[in-house]
């Protein structure tokens, strides 16, 4: 059951593009704008006919508005159909990839008990077509595998959403780049939301294997081969554990070979995530309440897994090489000490203060080592890494820390087009001084105050400028990687923040 | 204050004296040797002690070009030498603005907090000597310069001053004083706030002995123009009412006044130089105490605006009364901007730390304006967000917008609340539809060691911040 790593499609509903052509029964989804838009012609003005004008009147009398996600259900509402949903695309200015996908999703739950529906989008452009079909496809994704004994009626039936639109082969070639990420995101979700004593790091670093057959290469290290590399700082944590830590090494090689001889081939694009399969904290351990949450705390690598599925599912033009640090942090005989001190695979030592602030250890190795072997032109790691920045940002932005200007701006712009949103935080050496250690090069946290920010000094530690700049970005995702509660194109769980953000990213810089 | 004098000529030499030397520049004279024989690099804000008949230093400079570089070097050079009564400082070869600055920073370095000590009172350095190359130029431009510097000092005063002493009413009294300087100031009791609804000040107040005040202070300027308008939290003690804080650190809480004593002393600072820009500033002042009548979580609370607020956690009171307060500088003086200071959040600390103040709003000239003034003072920002998600947190049951977000939650992340966003997503509702900007000054009112410009102990963040903002922004003729 668990041999296959990336998601058979077939659960997921079938999103086809069809010609405008109002069906004569079944289900119709209606996406529509707010305020008086032009409906004398098009598939709702045959469908308002078709209904004998009982459409227009039924949506007026139940308040549609046609606000961004707001979403009405007409039942028999006559002309053949079993029944109707109208969905809000929001103020026509306003009207983009994010407020159709946002209406995809909408309609999704409403569409629970039907396996089949067409929705009217011709008149919406193909490109917005399609993220009308991508919103629906992310949101209708659930993680339903170890519920053995769930009633048919609560299983949702969606087997195919047929969209209708003007330019139906339009829509279709701009939905498959997008279908490929979304097969990315799925993946990062299912990993994110595997309990902990089937995802360990082995499991982990073997479902790796199956990005093979999208034509990416994998390569596993295991305790032996890190110890002598030096991964001090990285083994240190997984000592407690009954698990042995992987570390996984995953390379697209999209770009374009150079035919003439002596080309020297450009630096890839290096992304680094924590993948802490479960922490219960070690022997500063965490509080009761709560702890079975720490399954997600390798959202980090999941997230750069899930990217890796993207780019290379939608083939991309770009050499992007993919690092994951995978541990299991446990108290035992065995287990790190605080006291204890490290010394990291960059020769670094570290004095282990507080075992909980296990992450930044785990990505001090990877990211040297990344560095050594790749040389890349830029990287970013993905950690959910600390309970501070939380308290500092909440759930609607990641914590962005970077040394780059430039690649601070682009991977803030890169979220906000795909909604996914970061928030530039401070460094300093003022920061810096707080993980002076007495003992050793430094310590592995610095107190609580700007407890995010050390933590990203802690990392930045790991960042070799010594033979020229190395851009380099940390996203703290302690509090977006995981959702309390559904949203348009999210349901609730594992949210895959970053792998659609990152995808653009890698578009914008790599491919452009 | 230490109090300069400019003289023409070097400095008498039966004196402690301060020499100045820039990097890479040749040591001065007297210093000359000690200079060589410690291999002195003049590293800015750095020290070398100069044997001889007095105690003597030099000070390097680094490569100084920004005001703050003076005064920091001035202010190393006050931390150093503070038990000095008196210092001569042979600062010839630099321009007039420059010695000002750097008197400044001596200035702020050498403030010691001594008004409740009866022994061992410690010297503090209170007279400088300082040779200029033009001592009339060099007396007009420390006149404006001083000016903040003094407001920066009566803040750090205020914040000192222990809560049995800076009452309500004391702070109000004291803040009445500021009228000799041609400050209008007109101070509210419990009659008029009750009068005019101002519901939170009031409640917040409720449980104290000491009445809760409004204190509104108007510098006229000489622009016709809406003024600039300064709101603060000016709690003089904060036991965080029923929802009562832990014992230990609690006597920090005399501190949480700071953001109405950095209005107070930015006002200061404007009628000290004459500012041509017209501002206001409204300070809530009142003490959180527990009491009989103190008011609880779950109380409703009708505001000045209008809008009820259900109270989830008395300790969230600074927002309450900054609630009135804003509404009150907002409708009575349509500014042209409002900025609100306070010590408002644990949250932003652990955000930020002790280095940054969060800076919160809804118009990026305002936002952008401030922080530019806080890298020029080193009084330093960071932006933070009010997201949608911020305030539909605040959604309550019974009110119009509850006050905070109930602690505990769902998971691990349960227990992690971005209180200072909170906070300014439910300021906002009362800033009405101004340029608005939110100061979380609460990592940085105080510092726990000795900082650039000063002792350990209240810093005054805010005042030279806000005197800056003025300068560069609002002075030009309407």
């Amino acid at each position: 059951m668990l041999a296959n790593p990336i998601r058979n499609a077939a659960d997921m509903p079938d999103i086809a593009f069809v010609k405008p052509v109002l069906p004569r029964s079944g289900t119709l989804v209606l996406p529509l704008p707010e305020a008086e838009a032009d409906r004398s012609a098009g598939l709702f003005a045959e469908a308002d006919q078709a209904t004998g004008g009982a459409l227009a009147r039924a949506l007026e009398a139940a308040g549609f508005k046609g606000r961004k996600g707001q979403v009405t259900t007409l039942w028999a509402p006559g002309g053949g159909f079993g029944k109707i949903v109208a969905v809000g695309l929001g103020k026509p200015a306003e009207l983009g990839p994010e407020a159709a996908e946002a209406a995809g999703g909408a309609t999704v739950p409403a569409l629970a008990q039907d396996r089949e529906a067409v929705v009217a989008a011709d008149a919406l452009p193909a490109a917005l077509a399609a993220s009308f079909g991508m919103g629906a496809l992310l949101r209708a994704w659930r993680f339903d595998r170890y519920r053995t004994r769930e009633k048919e009626e609560d299983k949702p039936k969606l087997e195919r959403l047929a969209i209708a639109a003007a330019e139906p082969n339009a829509a279709k070639q701009a939905f498959a780049p997008m279908r490929a990420v979304a097969d990315g995101v799925f993946l990062t979700r299912e990993l994110v939301s595997e309990p902990p004593n089937i995802l360990h790091p082995v499991e982990f670093a073997e479902r790796c294997r199956g990005l093979e057959k999208l034509g990416v290469e994998v390569e596993i290290l295991g305790p032996r081969e890190m110890k002598r590399l030096g991964f001090g700082a990285l083994l240190g944590v997984a000592q407690g554990s009954a698990v042995e830590p992987r570390m996984v090494v995953m390379q697209w090689k999209g770009a374009p070979k150079s035919r003439k001889a002596g080309a020297v081939a450009a630096k890839p694009i290096a992304f680094i995530g924590k993948g802490v399969t479960f922490d219960t904290g070690g022997i500063s351990i965490k509080p009761a309440a709560g702890m079975e949450d720490m399954k997600w705390d390798m959202a980090g690598a999941g997230t750069v897994v899930g990217l890796m599925a993207a780019l290379a599912g939608r083939r991309a033009k770009c050499d992007v090489v993919g690092l994951i640090g995978l541990v299991e942090n446990m108290p035992s005989g065995t287990a790190q000490r605080p006291g204890d001190v490290v010394t990291s695979y960059s020769g670094q030592t570290i004095e282990v203060i507080n075992t909980d602030a296990e992450g930044r250890l785990v990505l001090a190795d990877v990211l040297w080592y990344c560095q050594e072997r790749f040389a890349p032109r830029c990287m970013i790691d993905l950690a959910t890494l600390t309970g501070a920045i939380i308290v500092a940002l909440g759930h609607e932005h990641a914590g962005l820390f970077s040394n780059d200007d430039d690649l601070a701006q682009r991977i803030i712009a890169a979220g906000r087009a795909v909604g996914e949103q970061a928030w530039r935080m401070p460094l300093s050496d003022a920061y810096d001084k707080q993980i002076r250690s007495d003992i050793a090069d430094m310590k592995n946290v610095g107190g609580r105050p700007g407890g995010s920010i050390t933590a990203a000094q802690f990392i930045q530690r790991f960042v070799n400028t010594k033979a020229g700049p190395m851009p380099w970005a940390h996203l703290d995702i302690a509090g977006t990687a995981w959702s309390s509660k559904d949203q348009p194109t999210v349901p609730k769980g594992a949210t895959a923040y970053g792998v659609r953000m990152l995808d653009r990213l890698v578009a914008e810089m790599g491919e452009a | 204050m230490l109090k300069p004098r400019f003289i023409r000529g070097a400095p008498a030499t039966a004196r402690p004296r301060l020499w100045l030397m820039a990097e890479g520049a040749a040591p001065p004279e007297p210093a000359r040797e000690a200079a060589m024989a410690a291999a002195f690099a003049a590293a800015p804000a750095t020290l070398l002690d100069v044997p001889g008949v007095a105690r003597s230093a030099l000070l390097g400079l680094g490569t100084p070009g920004r005001r703050l570089d003076w005064e920091r070097a001035g202010a190393a050079a006050a931390q150093h030498l503070v038990e000095l009564p008196e210092l001569g400082v042979d600062a010839r070869g630099i321009a007039p603005e420059q010695a000002a600055w750097l008197v400044a920073g001596m200035a702020l370095g050498a403030w010691r907090f001594t008004a409740h000590r009866r022994r061992d009172v410690e010297r503090t350095l209170d007279r400088v000597v300082v040779s200029v190359d033009d001592p009339g130029a060099a007396r007009a431009a420390w006149e404006p310069v001083s000016a903040a510097v003094r407001g920066c000092l009566l803040a750090r005063d205020l914040v000192a001053e222990p809560a049995n002493v800076l009452t309500t009413r004391r702070f109000a009294k004291r803040l009445e004083g500021l009228a000799e300087f041609g400050i209008h100031v007109d101070v509210w009791g419990r009659k008029r706030l009750t009068r005019a609804g101002f519901g939170a000040l009031l409640a917040v107040g409720a449980g104290s002995a000491s009445p809760p005040r409004l204190a509104v202070l108007r510098w006229r300027g000489s622009h016709a123009a809406p003024p600039i308008a300064f709101v603060g939290k000016g709690l003089v003690f904060d036991t965080g009412g029923l929802s009562i804080k832990a014992a230990a650190g609690m006597e920090a809480m005399r501190a949480d006044m700071a953001g109405a004593a950095a209005c107070a002393g930015a006002m200061l600072a404007l009628a000290l130089r004459r500012s041509p820009a017209p501002a206001v500033a409204v300070l809530a002042i009142a003490e959180n105490a527990t009491g009989a009548d103190a008011y609880r979580p779950g109380d409703v609370l009708r505001t000045a605006s209008g809008r009820t607020v259900e109270v989830v956690d008395t300790d969230a009171e600074g927002r309450l009364v900054l609630a009135d307060a804003l509404h009150h500088a907002v409708t009575a003086f349509r500014p042209r901007a409002v900025v609100d200071l306070a010590t408002l959040t644990g949250a932003i600390i652990s955000a930020l730390g002790h280095h940054r103040a969060g800076l919160f709003g809804c118009d990026a000239a305002l936002e952008a304006a401030l922080a530019a003034a806080g890298e020029a003072t080193g009084e330093c920002l960071w932006p933070m967000p009010i997201g949608a998600r911020h305030r539909e947190d605040l959604r309550s049951d019974i009110a119009d917008i509850r006050q905070c977000v109930p602690a505990g939650g769902a998971g691990w992340a349960g227990r992690f609340k971005p209180d200072a966003s909170h906070a300014a997503a439910f300021l906002r509702e009362f800033a009405g539809d101004l340029p608005w900007a939110h100061l979380d000054i609460a990592g940085v009112d105080t510092a726990e060691r000795p900082h650039a410009l000063g002792p350990a102990g209240p810093t005054g963040f805010g005042v030279r911040l806000l005197d800056r903002l003025v300068a560069t922004h609002c002075e030009a003729e309407p």
